[in-house]
């Protein structure tokens, strides 16, 4: 008879407590999976404004058409620079009416959207590489300002780094949550298993072997838990995310992600790893010959 | 099979199948040499005793409550350690074995308890085939051997009833069957017919003297005059930490007043 069937016959009696023992462990990594989910839409945002590779070349409010070429000009020769598109006032102020400006802002004059020139630097530049470049065209004439949104990225950067933090913290209480949680059900199935425990080893079963499906009880504890929390969290998230309509998603520049399937399968095996290892340990300290 | 010698730590010299060793023939299953156990140091049970089975005997374990006779089986499967002096088991000393090595003894020692120790929520047939699936035998071999164990006990057919349900001398059956399944050479009954009625507990003994003329060396604990009294067989009372060993039962006048002097 497998472990597994052997802890199938061991588990199925006991299915309340397994069953409770699940939920506990999923209501823990419920709670680690959000704050995963977190971080992972915080990194996907900043990816996204890190690697624009775009910068925003604002005109003078002087500056004629012709100036505007002339620089256009300029730009397309500065190595460095893929592209370079001209956005007249007109088109900036259509481009943000189109996301819902609002009625404040439509009543603003043309004139209130500064015209810019958007330009892609070559493949994806690094801060350093984007500063110099930013630099070179700022000493440039009828250029007003420019934006590189490296600021963006600096303090999404920052962000991301507190909430790595916390999701380690979090990380930290929600093993020890599993690990006690497994372990005082294993104690408790022991208790109740005693029987079947005293008699393998009377008729010769080796520890690990009587130890053997209390470990795999653990570890799919574990992961059936941790497979709940998913599951959980991608309800919740079809929810919210229903209601998020876009506006929400281009107001950020990135539409909001689930958790990737690595950190997934990832989840899944740290619950059954944790699971298997509270049942060990706490097996180890109750089963000696 | 029996006496796979998985760890290589423990090697029983008799076993069908096993490597067969002629010297052993000849020499006890189990001598007790000079064992001393006291669980408190100012009460020892077992003070010194002394005593040889032979391969295939019968033998009465008796004597008060208290007189250490459970103990002395727990000493046998190494559920207890000794003290000082030397259990020898199939030539191998149960005193010395490591803990990786203890399962490999158990595996040729069948055990049976006042209490049954069944798993009740388990059928008849998973408490039985335990012996067999903790050797990892092919399941058709395990079923095939738990059916012709239960046969034996008297209760083929019975298989699938949990083990819960049946009465207590049937309770005891199973995990007689239990005990024998995995073809022990030796059998221990710790107070196997305290909790049935003296009718149950002839059957059961009855059963274990099946067992015995199958071969198998049978040790039977018990405080109940009346079984000693049934077949004239050897008894070894356990008396202030030692043994006085009657061959021929209490019966025989002659030992009984030999007993007197002792
Ligand atoms: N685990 C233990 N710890 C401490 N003392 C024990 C333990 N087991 C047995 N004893 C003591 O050792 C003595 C012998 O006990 P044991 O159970 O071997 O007697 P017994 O001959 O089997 O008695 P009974 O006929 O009542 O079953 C008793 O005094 C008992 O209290
Ligand atoms: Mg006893």
């Amino acid at each position: 008879m497998k472990s597994w069937e052997r802890a199938w016959r061991g588990g199925k009696n006991d299915w309340r407590l397994h069953m409770l023992s699940v939920f506990s462990v999923a209501v823990a990594f419920v709670c680690l999976a959000a704050a995963l989910l977190v971080v992972v839409n915080i990194d996907s945002v900043r990816n996204r404004w890190a690697s624009t590779g775009r910068i925003s070349v604002f005109l003078k409010a002087t500056a004629s058409p012709d100036q505007a070429q002339k620089l256009e000009t300029a730009l397309r020769a500065t190595p460095g620079v893929a592209d370079v598109n001209f956005v007249s006032s007109r088109d900036a102020r259509a481009d943000i009416m189109k996301n819902g400006g609002g009625d404040l802002l439509a009543k603003l004059p043309d004139a209130a959207f500064p015209a810019s020139l958007e330009l892609k630097t070559v493949g994806d530049p690094t801060g350093e590489e984007l500063k110099t470049l930013a630099a070179r065209v700022e000493s440039l004439p009828a250029v007003e300002s420019i934006e590189t949104y490296s600021g963006w990225t600096q303090k999404l950067g920052n962000l991301l780094t507190g909430g790595v933090t916390a999701a380690v913290l979090l990380a930290l209480v929600v093993f020890g949550a599993v690990v006690s949680v497994v372990g005082s059900t294993m104690r408790l199935t022991l208790q109740r298993r005693r029987i079947e425990v005293e008699v393998l080893k009377l008729v010769g079963a080796t520890d690990a072997y009587v130890r053997r499906p209390f470990v795999v009880e653990g570890a799919a504890q574990g992961a059936l838990g941790a497979s709940l929390a998913i599951a959980l969290l991608g309800v919740l998230y079809a929810i919210v995310t229903q209601r998020l309509d876009g506006e929400l998603a281009l107001l950020v520049g990135a539409s909001p992600t689930f958790l990737p399937w690595t950190f997934v399968l990832g989840t899944v095996a740290t619950g059954a790893a944790l699971g298997a290892s509270a049942a060990y340990v706490s097996l180890r300290r109750l089963l000696v010959v | 099979m029996e006496g796979v010698d998985e760890s290589g730590t423990f090697r029983p010299m008799l076993r069908a199948g096993a490597r067969f060793d002629p010297s052993a023939a000849n020499k006890p299953i189990l001598v007790f040499q000079d064992v001393h156990k006291a669980y408190k140091a100012d009460a020892p049970v077992l003070r010194g005793m002394n005593l040889g089975i032979e391969r295939g005997e019968f033998v009465f374990f008796t004597g008060p409550s208290g007189a250490g006779k459970s103990t002395l089986l727990r000493l046998l499967y190494a559920e207890e350690s000794l003290d000082s002096g030397r259990i020898l088991f199939m030539g191998r000393e149960v005193g010395r074995l490591t803990p990786e090595a203890i399962p490999f003894l158990r595996r040729n020692i069948g055990v049976v308890f006042q209490d049954f120790k069944l798993v009740e929520n388990w059928s008849v047939t998973e408490n039985v085939a335990l012996p067999l699936e903790v050797l990892g035998l092919p399941a058709r071999l395990i079923r095939q051997r738990t059916g012709e164990a239960l046969e034996r006990v008297g209760l083929g057919g019975r298989g699938n009833d949990l083990a819960g349900t049946l009465s207590g001398g049937e309770q005891q059956r199973v995990a007689i069957a239990r005990a024998i399944v995995g073809e022990p050479a030796l059998v221990l009954a710790d107070e196997p017919t305290g909790n049935l009625d003296p009718q149950l507990a002839v059957d059961i003994l009855g059963l274990f003297e099946d067992i015995h003329d199958t071969g198998v060396t049978v040790i039977f604990a018990t405080h109940d005059r009346s079984l000693l009294d049934i077949r004239p067989r050897r008894v070894v009372i356990l008396q202030d930490g030692k043994t006085i060993d009657a061959p021929n039962g209490l019966e025989d006048p002659e030992e009984l007043d030999q007993l007197q002097v002792a």
